[in-house]
């Protein structure tokens, strides 16, 4: 089944075409990389498709049901996460308090049952705090859960995040740029648990990425954008020989070489 | 020890003191107690709209105001009763505050700011000068409410009546804060972006921010008009809307014990420093400064350092949750 489609995806800043009829399908429960140059509009495209971008062209379907022009949160609501290029944990937040937030379209409290707290609510909270600890056992960061969330180093707010755009069940998440500046070791770590979470949690990913390493490893299918346009498609091992792909990065092949032996 | 100075103990030890404050004081303590209360109100509504959702608004004087001339007018022009017409000012209020959040899903920042000291302005503009309807600049005087069958004077029962409120909106409020709603205040004010992206609606949760400030302003002006049996423009000026500020900057922002420390500490100061007639408000601007420079994340943040039991989550149910949680119990 289809999870995640983008039709002629079209967006406009000023003179500049970000994004120009850019279609692809990601099957149900398949990690699919996105990789590009720099400015190519992948992070537009992830904007276009979450919501937060209104394309000029082209629609954006969700297990089948067209969600284009819809507002974020609505489209968060109906199954879609989304993590960010720079980490945007809520700093006045601990850990555990952020995964809580991540609760808020599943939690129906409402301003009158919170100022009076009844017993629904209380349960409520004891239910959300449950499972926001269970996904950070998830990720292996429960023994964070009462740090504010910016004590944290850069590589660990990243996994916070993930496990809070986890903690709502999405049918798909789109990462940003998971693996920027972290670590060998780190990188292995996080191979792994996108793994878990495709295969343990049922999601499929969306993941820009400009370390060919993790796509490598980690990706079912790639696709490759330049210059707002998708200029090929297909398992990695196929996008990496492919002459368009090896132009676009042009003194970047030795180096995505190099890193993925 | 600490935790006997936690913040519960004091809070409630501040109620019980102001409760006992009309057996022994004197009218013009009373007076300023009940000006304290009516002070802890305007600093908890601002700084669940401006410390928690983020919202840089500088029109709480005029809500304030909204809320006293709407109770007023009410009682001088149509004879509505004080119990009614109170209500119907704080509504007003509340509702003038709802229609802001419409401006402020479009701007934010110093936008905000200048849009809403604009709006607070022109508060000001209409107390002053639709003279037929507010009296103009003298301001106008309004009937003393009456507490029949209780045994009270007005003044004691405006006194008892703003710290029923006052405690009751407090405990809302930090309710309110602890809940999935403060989590979303929160939420909106660390980053609008991810906040949507979580399925936050922006325009709900500023709206109930926005509302809630309203009304908060909205009851205290609504008190203060009895408390003073007068009202007029200058009560509801750009001084009185930095004072609400400063409250909440002195004490700690995105806090509410804060809220009611820099209530407190700045009301009690003010009065200090009223022997100084002219130069009362340099000497004020001076302290503030002190206390901007020596505790730039306000008094709170500096007791937080020092004593237990004075964090505040934001929610409910505390402690580490998990099985994890039982085993560690077992010796
Ligand atoms: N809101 C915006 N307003 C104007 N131009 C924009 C906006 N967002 C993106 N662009 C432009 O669209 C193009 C694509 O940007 P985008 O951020 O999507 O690239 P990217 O592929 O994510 O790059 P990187 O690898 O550096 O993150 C760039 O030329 C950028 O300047
Ligand atoms: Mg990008």
């Amino acid at each position: 089944m289809t999870m995640l489609e983008a039709r002629g995806l079209g967006i406009g800043f000023g003179g500049v075409r970000a994004l120009d009829d850019v279609s692809f399908a990601v099957r149900e429960g398949e990690i699919r990389g996105i990789i590009g140059p720099n400015g190519a509009g992948k992070t537009t495209l992830l904007n276009v498709i979450c919501g937060l971008v209104r394309p000029d062209a082209g629609e954006v379907l969700l297990a089948g049901e067209p969600i284009t022009g819809l507002k974020p949160n609505v489209i968060a609501g109906r199954g879609l996460g989304r993590t960010f290029q720079t980490s945007q944990l809520f700093r006045g937040m601990t850990v555990l308090e952020n995964l809580m937030t991540g609760l808020h379209g599943e939690t129906r409290a409402g301003l009158f049952a919170a100022a009076f707290g009844g017993r629904a609510m209380l349960a409520e909270e004891e239910r959300a705090r449950e499972k926001a600890w269970k996904a950070l056992e998830f990720v292996g960061m429960e023994r964070f859960w009462d740090r504010p969330a910016q004590a944290l180093s850069f590589g660990q707010q990243r996994v916070v995040e993930i496990a809070r755009t986890l903690i709502s069940e999405p049918k798909v998440v789109l990462l940003d740029e998971p693996a920027v500046g972290l670590s060998l070791n780190r990188l292995a770590e996080l191979d792994r648990l996108l793994r878990r979470i495709r295969d343990e949690r049922g999601v499929t990913l969306v993941m820009i990425e400009h370390v060919i390493r993790l796509v490598m490893g980690v990706c079912d299918r790639v696709t490759v954008l330049q210059g707002g346009v998708v200029i090929a498609e297909g398992t990695p091992d196929a996008v990496i020989e492919d002459a368009r792909v090896i132009e676009a990065y042009l003194g970047r092949r030795v180096d995505a070489r190099r890193r993925a032996s | 020890m600490s935790r006997l100075l936690g913040r519960r103990t004091l809070l409630a030890l501040g109620v019980a003191a102001l409760a006992a404050v009309p057996t022994f004081a004197n009218p013009y303590v009373v007076f300023v107690g009940n000006q304290l209360m009516l002070y802890v109100i305007l600093a908890v509504g601002l700084n669940i709209l401006v410390g928690y959702a983020g919202q840089l608004a500088f029109a709480n004087a005029a809500m304030f105001g909204i809320g006293a001339y709407g109770t007023g007018l009410l009682q001088v022009h149509f004879g509505v009763p004080y119990y009614a017409a109170a209500p119907a000012g704080a509504l007003l209020a509340m509702l003038i505050g709802l229609a802001m959040a419409w401006p402020a899903l479009r701007l934010s920042g110093l936008y905000l700011a200048l849009a809403t000291l604009a709006f607070a302005q022109f508060t000001l503009w209409v107390f002053l000068h639709w003279e037929s309807v507010t009296f103009g600049a003298g301001g106008f005087k309004v009937p003393p409410p009456s507490f029949a069958p209780l045994p009270l004077p007005s003044n004691l029962g405006i006194y008892y009546l703003s710290l029923l409120a006052m405690a009751a909106l407090v405990a809302i409020a930090w309710n309110v804060v602890r809940s999935r709603i403060g989590r979303a205040f929160v939420a909106i004010r660390d980053g609008e972006v991810a906040a949507q992206a979580l399925g936050i609606d922006l325009f709900r949760y500023k709206a109930i921010a926005f509302g809630m400030s309203g009304l908060y302003a909205g009851i205290a002006g609504a008190l203060h008009s009895a408390l003073l049996n007068y009202v007029s423009p200058e009560g509801f000026d750009l001084f009185q809307m930095v004072l609400h500020k400063a409250m909440i900057v002195v004490g700690g922002l995105g806090s509410l014990a804060g809220s009611v420390v820099g209530a407190t500490t700045l009301t009690l100061i003010l009065e200090a420093l009223r022997e100084f007639k002219s130069t009362q408000e340099i000497a004020f601007g001076a302290l503030l400064l002190v206390f901007v420079i020596f505790m730039p994340d306000g008094i709170v943040a500096a007791l937080k350092q020092r004593l237990q039991g004075w964090e505040e989550p934001l929610r409910r149910v505390r402690g580490r949750p998990g099985a994890a949680a039982g085993a560690e119990a077992r010796p």
